[in-house]
Parts: structure tokens; sequence; C-alpha cells
């Protein structure tokens, strides 16, 4: 588990690129199991068809789950996927939807 | 969605909860460390000392369905015991305690699996799983077993890690993932706990490599030369699979694309 200093650092550094009017949320349990209760809120399974993301979520294209933050994402954020242990950028494609790239 | 808006805010919105504020060091330390994965496995597998609700009613399968589910849980069983021995040898191989750790969390769920899968046999009336396991297995995946087992003899971490963690468990994820939509309610229940762990093996596995390869990326060419190897006995695991699960081709879920993917991003594609 990480201190607050570093909390607060990935904070400022992401002052630096967002915009001031991203929307926030307050993420509901979604009845997600696979990581420790803190981390829980955070992720969901994609329900398949009729399923739909909000502008704070994108899929993990490792394994699958849905990855959420507490406010919209925009391209360059950095996402973590605990259930499979990935890190990602979320990127914009083409057609405009936003997308996690895997990091290595 | 099941997140409810709050309106615009800047950064400082930032839950100081939020995963995705970690940096890096501290995030792997968290996800690879034994407490995370004694807290995950305990959110869904607590109560199931089986894999499954044990007031779960078991339904009567006719006599064909039943022979199917055994010769697959035989297969699967060869699949687990291949991952079980294959990771006991890499938490030696391992090349940083971060990795030994992490290949002892994956040691316990290779255990489980094969346990669940055992005890699963029984149930639908096997006396000798271990004998049944011989005799209904596919050459395929024996055959793979084998070729990973040497790899991790050779003491080729790299290598045993793309066969164990990206070959062999992207294999089972596609596999249990289509399989416990179609099984009978217990079956299914134990697949679900099964895949859950599985996201962690392959995760490990893409990003252990991933890594490893944008600081050697000539160690591709020796990964593709592995991956020529192994791809024809991963593709004939995978069709003797379906078939047990009584699919036609057409309705086969395409392992080829969650593995495609992973190579891909790996740059591992032949």
């Amino acid at each position: 588990m990480t201190g607050t200093s570093q909390v607060h650092q990935t904070l400022e550094t992401d002052r630096e690129v967002a915009d001031d009017d991203r929307r926030t949320f307050v993420l509901d349990e979604t009845g997600f199991k696979e990581v420790p209760k803190r981390w829980r809120r955070f992720y969901r399974h994609w329900q398949g068809e009729g399923d739909s993301l909000g502008p704070n979520e994108v899929i993990c294209p490792v394994c699958k789950v849905v990855i959420r933050s507490t406010r919209e994402f925009r391209p360059g954020d950095r996402v973590y996927c605990m259930p499979c242990m990935s890190r990602m950028v979320v990127v914009r494609r083409d057609d405009g939807t936003l997308e996690a790239e895997v990091t290595y | 969605m099941t997140s409810t808006q709050l309106g615009a805010a800047g950064s400082e919105g930032l839950d100081s909860e939020e995963p995705h504020g970690l940096d890096e060091t501290a995030f792997y330390r968290e996800v690879r460390s034994f407490s995370f994965w004694f807290e995950a496995v305990e959110g869904y597998l607590e109560g199931r000392p089986h894999g499954y609700v044990p007031s779960t009613p078991d339904e009567e399968l006719d006599p064909r369905r039943r022979e199917r589910l055994i010769t697959t849980l035989c297969n699967y069983c060869v699949g687990e015991a291949a991952a079980l021995e294959g990771a006991s040898g890499m938490v030696r191989l391992a090349p940083n305690h971060n990795s030994r750790i992490f290949m002892a969390t994956q040691v316990a769920d290779e255990a489980r699996h094969l346990e669940v899968f055992l005890h699963r046999l029984g149930e639908l009336g096997v006396t000798d799983p271990e004998l049944e396991v011989r005799r209904r297995a596919h050459p395929s995946i024996v055959a793979f077993k084998h070729q990973l087992l040497e790899l991790v003899d050779a003491g080729d971490w790299d290598a045993a890690v793309f066969a164990l963690n990206v070959l062999l468990e992207t294999l089972e994820f596609t596999v249990f993932r289509h399989h416990a939509r179609t099984a009978d309610v217990i079956t299914s229940q134990i697949l679900d706990g099964v895949v859950s762990d599985e996201r962690r093996h392959l995760g490990f596995g893409e990003n252990t490599l991933g890594h490893h390869l944008v600081g050697h990326p000539t160690d591709r060419t020796r990964l593709i030369e592995i991956k020529g190897h192994l791809d024809s006995l991963v593709m004939g695991a995978l069709d003797g699979a379906y078939g047990d699960l009584g699919l036609h081709r057409g309705e086969r879920p395409k392992l080829g694309r969650d593995y495609l993917q992973a190579v891909e991003r790996l740059g591992i594609l032949s």
C-alpha cells in the first residue's frame, strides 16, 4: 500500500495534464470481488451485450475487466488493472472512443 | 454504468483511495503481495470449500453430457497439473523476490484448481480420478506439459513465463470462461473461481515479459521460435477441449483473438 505522499505526488502530475472541467463520480460497489475490499469499487465485470462504458470507465485489454475511476478519463491518464496487474495509459482511438493501452 | 455523477470538478476530485494514483513501485508492491492475493481469493472463495457454494443442488446430467464433462475435467486436470509443476519450479527461477512471491501464490492457486477439478470428478462418479485423467488426456495437452517442464528444467525463466503464463493461461482463460456459461451450475461456479485466478496469472505473464522485452528486444526472436514449437500443441489442446464440450467449429469462441492480441502486444507474432 502506498503512502499519502505518493498519492499527492500523482495528483500534482495529473493537475498538469487535466482540464479543469472533469466530471467526478461516486463509485458504488459492483459485486466485483477479485481484489481486496478497498479496491473493489474501481472494477466491475463487463456484462456483455447491452452494457456500456461510462466516461470514467475503460476495458482492460488483457483481462477484459472494466476499470473505473472517480473522475472522467482523458487521453494520457494512467490506469491500473489490479485484477491482472497491468499498467495502462488511456488513449483516444480514431473513432473518438477512449481505450486503455498496456504499457510495460 | 453504476456510478453516480457528481458534476464538474478538477483533478482535486481524485479519490485518495484511487488505485490509479499509486506510483508504479507501490502498485507492484501491492498487487504482487501475499496480502493482496489472500484478500482477493477470500473475496470469491470464502464459503466455497470445493469451489462452489455447498448448498448448491447438483443437476442430474444425462449420460452423454456427464461423459463429456468427465473428459473435459480430466483434460483440465492435465493443464492444471502442468501449471502446478511448472509454477513450483519457476519459484526457484524467478529473477527477483517480487516475482518469486507472486509465483508462490500461483502455485497455491494451481494446486487448488487441480484439487477442485479432481473433487468434481469424484462427485461425477469417477472412483479413481488420477487413472481416469491418464486414460482421457488428449496427446496435445500432455505434449504441451512435457515441453513446458523441459523449459522449466532448463532454467529458462522467460520461455517458461511465456509458455505457462501467456500461452497456457490464455488457453485456460478462454476455454473456462466459455465453459462457465454453458456448464451445470456447480461446474460453472468452480470455473468462475478459477477464471478469477487466471486473470492474475496471465497478467503477470504479459507484464513480466513485456517489461523484459523493453530492455532486451533481441530476446523476441527466441520467443518467436518457442511460440512456433508450441502453437500447434496449444491449438490441438483447444480443439480437443472444444470437441469435448460438444461445440461445432462455427460455435467455438476464438482463442485466436485473445491469444493473438496478447502476443501482438508483446511483439512476438511469428
